[in-house]
């Protein structure tokens, strides 16, 4: 078998179950009252194959089925429909510290956590040193888990996960845990699977994450395959599905046509090609068009609007007072953002091109294109804002 | 047998959830492993005290038959609870890793196992001092001991087997379960003898048959049997029964959990 999980059909129906646990009265007065039993379909009808060696990521909005699908790969969900069929040592990074017990020591959850996970013993007393210099715990090995912080209890449990040696390794979430420095370490683990040749299937909401490693997307919306391909296809499509549907994004395209755009590039300050920026460093984005005929003074505008609609920056040729006099046939506009002042979040670019009097509109590209854009420091809001602070204060003496 | 071949397969991970049960039970208790003893001999002396003082002179305590009623009763116990509770109480392992869902119960049940193997030591200490100073010594059935305790250990797996499921589905399970214990502990011969039976059955011997097909009136009153000098097992017709279905159970109850834990992550 070339393909190293086979997913055909994949079904899993649930029990609408209304609030709480099922108790013995709930169950005989269903019974009773020959109400049937209601069934939420989790996932259905999913069907796809992934190659051995391919790193696939798994997005989708909350509650699209993603995790039933990687429970439904795993083994711990049995399908309601369909089947899977997987080659080779499959494991899971589902649970970080999955059957941690509070009064044991992390050396004795260690040893435990890794037989659950499948770790034969030896390797992991032969590996302990690596694992606890990776989880950085040195001092506090031999310390029942109880008095860890929550990060120090995911980043012990995360060393022990990647001491695995599976063919197929799933990872749900996990990815996203710790500080800077440790979630630097683990993707670093990550890429070492990968050359390795092992198959990996994220789950992730970090859709940077997913366009930096995966050769491949799955989106999943509604517990059904929406969508498959490049990651940065998937996740643009999905960023765009998903603004749509919560009704903030009206993606349209109008205007005479004189004038086209017919492709927009947006790249980062390292001239990547991307919808991923990190904040406080360049966007540069080319449009470039095509003149159907000779347009005098033509107007070139953009518009960046957040992902709840807020219309956060627009400006044109005709504000930043950069005339271009006519154009002909096509060519390219280039506009830098330098910094990139956004701080986090999802956004929409919108283009266009019109008259002076904005009485024609060549062509309109509304909330054309998404990007996201990350903030490593602690600095909260929408924009950043150059802040100069100064202390000046009386003198005691 | 498949229960054997998965215990076999994946030995090391039972290994350690049985370390992780033991260590964990008493960990953090300033009398540690000591509990496992001093619960049932506290239990055992209770049962004497009340029994003397309430009963009076007229019905005789043999010490050495509560002693041993309560240890084996205690055993039955800790396995019921600690298996009645192990899916529900372990839905993050259920829910998100594979492996064979039997482990979780056989761990446990093993636990329970070891707790009991301890206990015995001391529990055969104490009879052997009890019979001792009556100028007696423990009898030579005690060798078989270690077969009843494989019987002993089998019904109370499936004990825990049908209530782990039960409970994942109906939690309403534990509630039926506390009351059933109540009730059990009494139709069980743990703080009295066989003797006091007679006693109360009369000439009613359908009654007394009824009594015997409790499988834990058998364990307790052959645990009896086997150590002190003297006693006999009373066998008869129910008893022949009350041996025979528990085997019954426990095949009927891996059947019941094979089955049933397919769904356990659907439900926890």
């Amino acid at each position: 078998m070339q393909n190293a999980i086979e997913v055909r059909n994949l079904g899993k129906a649930y029990r609408a179950l209304g609030v709480g646990v099922p108790t013995l009265y709930k169950t005989i007065s269903r019974i009773i009252q020959r109400r049937p039993i209601e069934r939420f379909w989790a996932l259905r009808d999913v069907s796809f194959d992934i190659p051995r060696g391919a790193t696939v990521g798994v997005i989708g909005p909350n509650g699209s089925g993603k995790s039933s699908l990687l429970g439904l790969i795993a083994g711990t969900v049995t399908p309601s429909h369909g089947a899977v069929k997987t080659e080779g040592r499959i494991s899971s990074l589902l649970e970080l510290g999955a059957g941690f017990h509070p009064e044991l020591s992390g050396r004795e959850n260690a040893i435990l956590n890794a037989s659950i996970l499948g770790i034969p013993r030896e390797d992991v007393i032969r590996r302990m040193d690596h694992i606890i210099e990776f989880a950085g715990l040195k001092d506090f090995i031999d310390m029942p888990v109880k008095h860890y912080s929550s990060g120090m209890y995911v980043r012990l449990g995360f060393a022990v996960a990647v001491e695995i040696n599976p063919d197929i390794l799933l990872v749900d979430e996990v990815l996203a845990v710790g500080d800077i420095a440790f979630q630097t370490k683990c993707l670093e683990r990550v890429r070492d699977l990968q050359k390795k040749g092992k198959t990996l299937l994220l789950v992730s909401h970090a859709l940077d994450t997913v366009e930096q490693f995966c050769d491949d997307a799955l989106l999943i919306l509604e517990g059904r395959l929406a969508e498959r391909g490049p990651p940065r296809d998937v996740i643009f499509s999905y960023l765009k599905t998903y603004m749509l549907r919560i009704g903030k994004l009206h993606v349209e395209e109008y205007g005479t046509r004189q004038v086209t755009i017919d492709r927009i590039v947006v790249r980062n300050h390292r001239d990547e090609e991307t919808i991923q920026f990190e904040s406080g460093t360049a966007m540069h984005i080319e449009v470039h068009y095509r003149a159907n005929q000779r347009i005098e003074n033509p107007i070139f505008g953009f518009s960046i609007k957040s992902a709840d609609g807020v219309h956060v920056f627009g400006s044109n040729t005709q504000i930043e007072n950069y005339p271009i006099p006519a154009i002909e046939r096509s060519g390219i506009v280039r506009i830098a953002v330098d910094p990139l002042t956004i701080k986090a979040g999802n956004f929409f670019l919108s283009f266009a091109i019109h008259s002076p009097d904005h009485k024609t509109q060549y062509h309109r590209l509304e909330d054309w294109l998404a990007f996201s854009v990350v903030d490593t420091t602690a600095r909260e809001g929408l924009v950043h804002l150059n802040n100069q602070w100064q202390w000046n204060h009386e003198r005691q003496d | 047998m498949s229960l054997v071949s998965t215990a076999l397969a994946y030995r090391e991970l039972l290994a350690n959830l049985v370390i992780r049960d033991l260590k964990s039970r008493y960990r953090g208790s300033a009398l540690g492993l000591l509990w496992t003893v001093l619960t049932p001999l506290f239990m055992a002396l209770i049962y004497i005290f009340f029994l003397r003082l309430l009963m009076g002179r007229g019905v005789r305590i043999r010490h050495e038959e509560i002693i041993i009623g309560v240890f084996a009763w205690q055993f039955t116990i800790q396995a019921i609870q600690s298996g009645m509770n192990c899916i529900t109480g372990n839905a993050n392992l259920v829910k998100k890793i594979y492996f064979p869902r039997i482990i979780i119960p056989l761990s446990v049940n093993l636990s329970a196992l070891i707790n009991y193997l301890l206990m015995l030591v001391v529990q055969l200490g104490l009879v052997a001092v009890i019979l001792h100073t009556g100028g007696s010594h423990l009898s030579a059935g005690t060798f078989f001991v270690p077969l009843l305790i494989v019987y002993h250990f089998m019904f109370n797996l499936s004990l825990a087997l049908l209530t782990a499921a039960a409970n994942v589905y109906f939690r309403d399970t534990q509630h039926f379960v506390g009351l059933f214990i109540s009730a059990w502990f009494f139709v069980s011969p743990v703080m009295y003898s066989l003797s006091l039976l007679d006693a109360l059955t009369g000439d009613k011997a359908w009654l007394r048959e009824l009594y015997m097909l409790n499988p834990l009136t058998l364990i307790i009153t052959a645990y009896r049997a086997l150590q002190i000098p003297g006693e006999v097992f009373p066998w008869s017709i129910g008893a022949v029964i009350g041996w025979c279905w528990p085997v019954v159970i426990f095949a009927g109850a891996l059947i019941f959990y094979q089955r049933t834990q397919r769904y356990f992550a659907d439900w926890l």
